[in-house]
């Protein structure tokens, strides 16, 4: 091509991308700078007057407190338990509906019905449905439920459990859905072939399924991992923070809208960003190889 | 038939009725809910509804009739539901539109203009979903407030793009750039320019992806609950999400459920209209080389 043009291409590009740009810089960076900020004072609308540079402070007196080495633990299993749940769910629904059989459009429905419901709106129906507020005719046995999981695991644990049955139940229909399309996406020669390789069902599943699947995998894995602590933070609204058990987000929270500490509460909330972001990086590796995609 | 394949097929249907009652469990359970008048809620069976009514769904819009069940006229409070359905889908068709325009503008960039270090752009854009919403809304208050949208849907117009647009610049730049170069080719050679060859040939070709950004872009907006609640507080302003989670859920659990069911049903028709249009636009944005 020729340089004059490349270089008007190059500039439309850049043209094309400012609205977006434009956006995400205006709802999320200076957000972050300022959390980012605040996590180094001791920034609380409680108090009048400067407010005063702490350096590491924060969290110093966070990675001291065990209080914070139990959220972080809790909410890592969280993490690991949802995703593992609807990473197996989602497959095994992916892998059921990737053949034909009668009625397959319906299942599929039902399968794409969790996550196209709203979940704004059915936090609340799931959320109050198992942890219900007045004497409806199931209120009993769920109550015995509360009570018999909460005196095991301690005050909340079954509120927290709904909420984590809630995501995967969500989180399994869109990585169902996500894994069908990229079972799609797999040629049907590839299956027939491996059929002349291998008798066994698992060394097929293994050798051609797993492999293609895995840019879809990826990217669910991520999704699913960031979808896991907005849904959190939907049940910390709907019940204005009754939800006590200790797990990162909601502690943050809790600092900062019952301690009004928004420096420690940035701290905590930022401690997730390194695991996030090693998550991401890793798994950039699996589905966005820069040599997969030279051509 | 051989027994085998006999007893592989009846596994089969099994499976298969464990995932719909798995799946769509909790959906009924809600309908059936907001169905019930107060006596069958607290005294009939949980699963089925005898005697379905809509007097739930009518007490949303009119809450002026006759006091019933055990709840005094006192503690009652009226609900402006027909603005919240209004707030939401003015909110919900803005934030689509608006998403998917930004979204295919940076995509063609970054697909098919390919300025120097796409790749790293785009990946910084899909990084922007590990920034943890925990206390963001303190800042984003202040930046909502800065623009004067305070109490506004405006302030949704605002975030709830950047909710979903790291994932629809993601796909939708992965499947600008696995399309042929030809494809364009051939109208610019003509002495089309790129924007011709863009919305003549391109975009209408990019259908199914569109559609998947699209129904994506519905599926994570309607399950934000906290920006929604945080940044709209006069009860007119708020959309149904927001304004659900505003009831008493004691004294008006039937309604809320009701209400649930009113918002949930548009948002699935919607979806299971597109939903084959969504899967194949999957399939296309993230097969590679083709």
């Amino acid at each position: 091509m020729r340089p004059t043009q490349r270089r008007r291409d190059i500039r439309t590009a850049y043209l094309l991308l400012s609205p977006v740009v434009i956006l995400l810089l205006a709802v999320l960076a200076y957000p972050v700078a300022w959390e980012i900020w605040t996590s180094f004072t001791a920034y609380s609308p409680l108090q009048d007057g400067a407010t005063t540079f702490v350096g590491l402070q924060n969290y110093r007196q966070q990675l001291a407190d065990p209080q914070f080495w139990l959220a972080a633990a809790v909410t890592l299993i969280y993490a690991v338990v949802t995703i593992v749940a609807k990473l197996a769910l989602g497959l095994g629904f992916a892998l059921l509906l990737s053949r034909p059989f009668r009625g397959r459009a319906l299942v599929f429905l039902a399968v794409f019905l969790p996550w196209a419901y709203p979940a704004s709106v059915s936090v609340i129906g799931w959320y109050w449905t198992l942890n219900p507020p007045i004497p409806t005719a199931y209120a009993a046995f769920m109550g015995g439920v509360k009570y018999a999981v909460d005196g095991v695991l301690g005050g909340g644990a079954w509120a927290f459990i709904s909420v984590s049955l809630f995501n995967i139940w969500r989180g399994s229909s869109f990585i169902g859905v996500l894994l069908l399309a990229g079972m799609n996406a797999i040629p049907l020669e590839l299956f027939e072939y491996a059929l002349l390789e291998s008798k066994s069902p698992w060394q097929r599943f293994r050798m051609v399924t797993l492999p293609l699947l895995r840019p879809f995998l990826a990217l669910g894995v991520f999704l699913s991992l960031t979808s896991a602590f907005a849904d959190l933070a939907n049940v910390w609204m709907l019940t204005a923070g009754r939800i006590v058990f200790p797990v990162i987000g909601t502690q943050a929270y809790w600092l900062a809208i019952h301690g009004g500490q928004l420096g420690a509460a940035s701290a905590w909330s930022l401690s997730l960003v390194p695991l996030l972001l090693g998550a991401l990086l890793v798994l950039f590796r699996l589905f966005d190889r820069p040599e997969g995609e030279a051509a | 038939m051989n027994p085998r394949s006999w007893r592989a097929k009846l596994v089969r249907s099994g499976l298969v009725a464990l995932v719909v009652v798995y799946c769509l469990f909790p959906i009924y359970f809600m309908l059936v809910q907001s169905l019930k008048t107060a006596q069958e809620d607290v005294f009939g069976n949980p699963l089925i509804v005898l005697n379905p009514s809509f007097e739930n769904f009518e007490e949303l819009f009119e809450r002026s009739g006759p006091v019933r069940g055990f709840v005094g006229s006192a503690l009652r409070r009226s609900y402006p539901f027909l603005d919240w359905i209004e707030n939401t889908l003015v909110v919900f068709a803005g934030t689509v539109a608006l998403t998917l325009v930004a979204s295919v503008a940076a995509a063609y960039a970054l697909g098919r203009l390919q300025p120097p270090g796409f790749r790293w752009w785009r990946r910084i854009i899909l990084a922007t979903y590990v920034i943890p919403q925990t206390i963001l809304f303190v800042p984003l208050y202040q930046v909502v407030n800065t623009f004067g949208l305070d109490d506004n849907l405006l302030a949704l117009l605002l975030v709830y793009p950047t909710m979903a647009i790291p994932f629809c610049v993601w796909i939708l730049s992965a499947y600008f750039q696995q399309l042929p170069r030809e494809i364009e080719d051939a109208a610019l050679i003509e002495g089309a320019s790129r924007a011709t060859a863009f919305f003549r040939i391109i975009l209408p070709m990019s259908r199914p992806v569109l559609v998947a950004a699209g129904i994506f872009t519905l599926g994570t907006i309607a399950s934000d609950l906290t920006i929604a609640s945080l940044f709209l507080l006069n009860t007119h302003n708020q959309t149904i999400p927001a304004g659900l989670g505003t009831m008493e859920v004691a004294l008006d659990e039937l309604a809320a459920v009701a209400g649930i069911n009113l918002m949930a049903i548009p948002v699935v028709i919607i979806s299971a209209c597109f939903a084959r249009g969504y899967v194949r636009g999957l399939t296309a944005a993230m097969v590679e080389g083709s």
